[in-house]
């Protein structure tokens, strides 16, 4: 980094304070996660119910961020580094906030799974996956908030780990179906949580392409090896 | 590479006008340039960017040789356009200015008529044979200013009367009306509203199809809005040269973005 103070010191303060809004949404994120798949394996419908209504409150950091966002271009003219640093809170706010919506999508179907009889053993591997995102999206923020390009390279290539997860559960729940098609409703939720889950993981490796971004001014591009190959499955051979 | 900004109107930006190779420049005792090698592009707007002092200016007067009117100035290195050396004893200084014109911080119209203003350098040139020929070029020279349109009705009145804008445009018109190859501008902007700074900017712009144009600047958005390479310049050394779209989005030494972002002065 350059000298890191500005002539300007308001500047800095309105810098330093949207990239702490975005850890708070992160936090916040983190946490509707952990707590979206804890509900789902405890079966738990208010806890559910809570990590919908915390929502809100993701949503509108991700618009007071926004709106902080586009007065500090419209005040203080960001260039370079510091223009780096203002694009990637747009783009990670977005981020943060499908996460957070994927997570609320999954509290949503739980609250209505959890009026049938479970499906044994699904749940264990959702909070698995579910799992490796949450610390995928925690190193990812400490890489953000620390400028660490090693971590989120590192992260960008743990997300293969989650599209392998992603394939294996979308295989467990057509044996699930196929066994008993009475589990088909509740596998079919589950296999959109799954989804989810995935799709969260993706968004994770956006936001750890935005730190490379904001570290070294370029974007990664060399294709990561894409592991969810759902898209050309057929379902088990018989 | 060539990432100039998609809007910018694309003109053939890769013949070299200037080359200045280990260019000092002392002012007494003091270093105030330090080694500079620099190739300035053809029909291409260059800013020179720094903080006061850093040689940005010094630089620019040694392009058309005006530190030779400073006393206590010594330039040494070599500075070429179009591959002749300026500084050869054999240039004579004032031909070399008819070639690289020079616009000011203050606009500084002569105390004569608008015509008068633009005709003078065309004169002492010998550039016109009779009095059609330097109502065409005084026309011209106008048109390519940006301003024929506001004073057509009124060549006889003083340049000094004109709205700061309007005189910054005539001084822009004087420097072209010798027909030059080169313009540099010191801060050209600076005295002028931003109504008066857009007009300049835009003509900038069009000046680029037919001049080079070096521009210095102590605003980075003007640097970052007009021109399509950029020099940072610190404490007499040339920092770092390059595209402006990079210069401002993804500089390659810390110093220049530490200046461009505000953090140094």
């Amino acid at each position: 980094m350059p000298n890191s103070e500005h002539i300007v010191s308001g500047f800095d303060r309105d810098l330093e304070g949207i990239q702490a809004q975005i850890m708070r949404m992160g936090g916040l994120v983190e946490e509707a996660i952990a707590r979206a798949t804890e509900a789902l394996e405890t079966r738990d419908g208010e806890q559910a119910r809570a990590v919908r209504d915390a929502d809100r409150a993701i949503d509108a950091l991700e618009e007071q961020v926004n709106d902080e966002a586009a007065r500090i271009i419209a005040q203080r003219q960001p260039i370079a580094g510091d223009l780096r640093t203002v694009l990637t809170v747009f783009r990670v706010s977005t981020n943060l906030e499908r996460i957070g919506d994927y997570a609320k999508n999954i509290a949503k179907r739980t609250e209505t799974i959890i009026e049938s009889p479970p499906v044994n053993g699904s749940a264990a591997s959702l909070r698995r996956m579910a799992r490796q995102v949450e610390l995928m999206l925690k190193d990812v923020l400490d890489a953000y908030i620390q400028r660490d390009v090693a971590l989120a390279a590192d992260v960008r290539a743990r997300d293969r780990d989650v599209d392998q997860m992603y394939s294996a559960i979308f295989r467990e729940y057509l044996t699930f179906m196929m066994e008993d098609p009475r589990n088909i409703t509740t596998c079919m939720h589950l296999h959109f949580m799954a989804k989810n889950i995935e799709r969260m993981g993706d968004h994770v490796t956006s936001i750890a392409e935005q730190v490379i971004y904001l570290v070294t001014g370029d974007m990664p591009d060399d294709d990561r090896p894409k592991q969810d190959a759902t898209a050309l499955s057929v379902g088990p051979r018989t | 590479m060539d990432d100039q900004l998609m809007t910018e109107r694309r003109v053939d930006a890769h013949e070299i006008k200037i080359t200045a190779r280990g260019v000092q420049v002392y002012y007494g005792e003091k270093h105030a340039l330090k080694d500079v090698d620099v190739d300035i592009l053809a029909n291409t707007v260059t800013a020179f960017i720094g903080p006061s002092g850093c040689g940005k200016s010094t630089f620019l007067r040694c392009l058309n040789r005006m530190n030779d009117t400073v006393a206590i100035a010594r330039v040494e290195g070599d500075i070429r356009i179009d591959g002749e050396d300026i500084y050869d004893s054999r240039v004579d200084p004032v031909q070399l200015r008819a070639k690289v014109g020079m616009v000011f911080q203050k606009p500084n119209p002569f105390p004569k008529s608008i015509y008068d203003n633009v005709a003078y350098g065309p004169k002492i040139h010998g550039l016109a044979r009779t009095k059609a020929d330097l109502d065409r070029i005084v026309e011209e020279s106008l048109r390519k200013a940006a301003l024929w349109n506001e004073v057509k009705d009124r060549l006889k009145e003083s340049g000094t009367g004109l709205s700061g804008g309007q005189q910054q445009r005539l001084c822009i018109a004087r420097a072209v009306a010798t027909g030059p190859e080169i313009l540099l501008m010191d801060e050209p902007c600076s005295a002028l509203d931003p109504i008066a700074t857009a007009q300049v900017e835009e003509l900038i712009d069009e000046l680029r199809e037919k001049f080079s144009v070096v521009i210095v600047t102590h605003s980075m958005q003007q640097a970052a809005r007009v021109s399509q390479r950029t020099a940072f310049f610190h404490l007499g050394n040339l920092v770092e040269y390059g595209n402006t779209s990079k210069i401002f989005t993804n500089p390659d030494d810390p110093r220049t973005e530490s200046y461009i972002t505000g953090r140094i002065g």
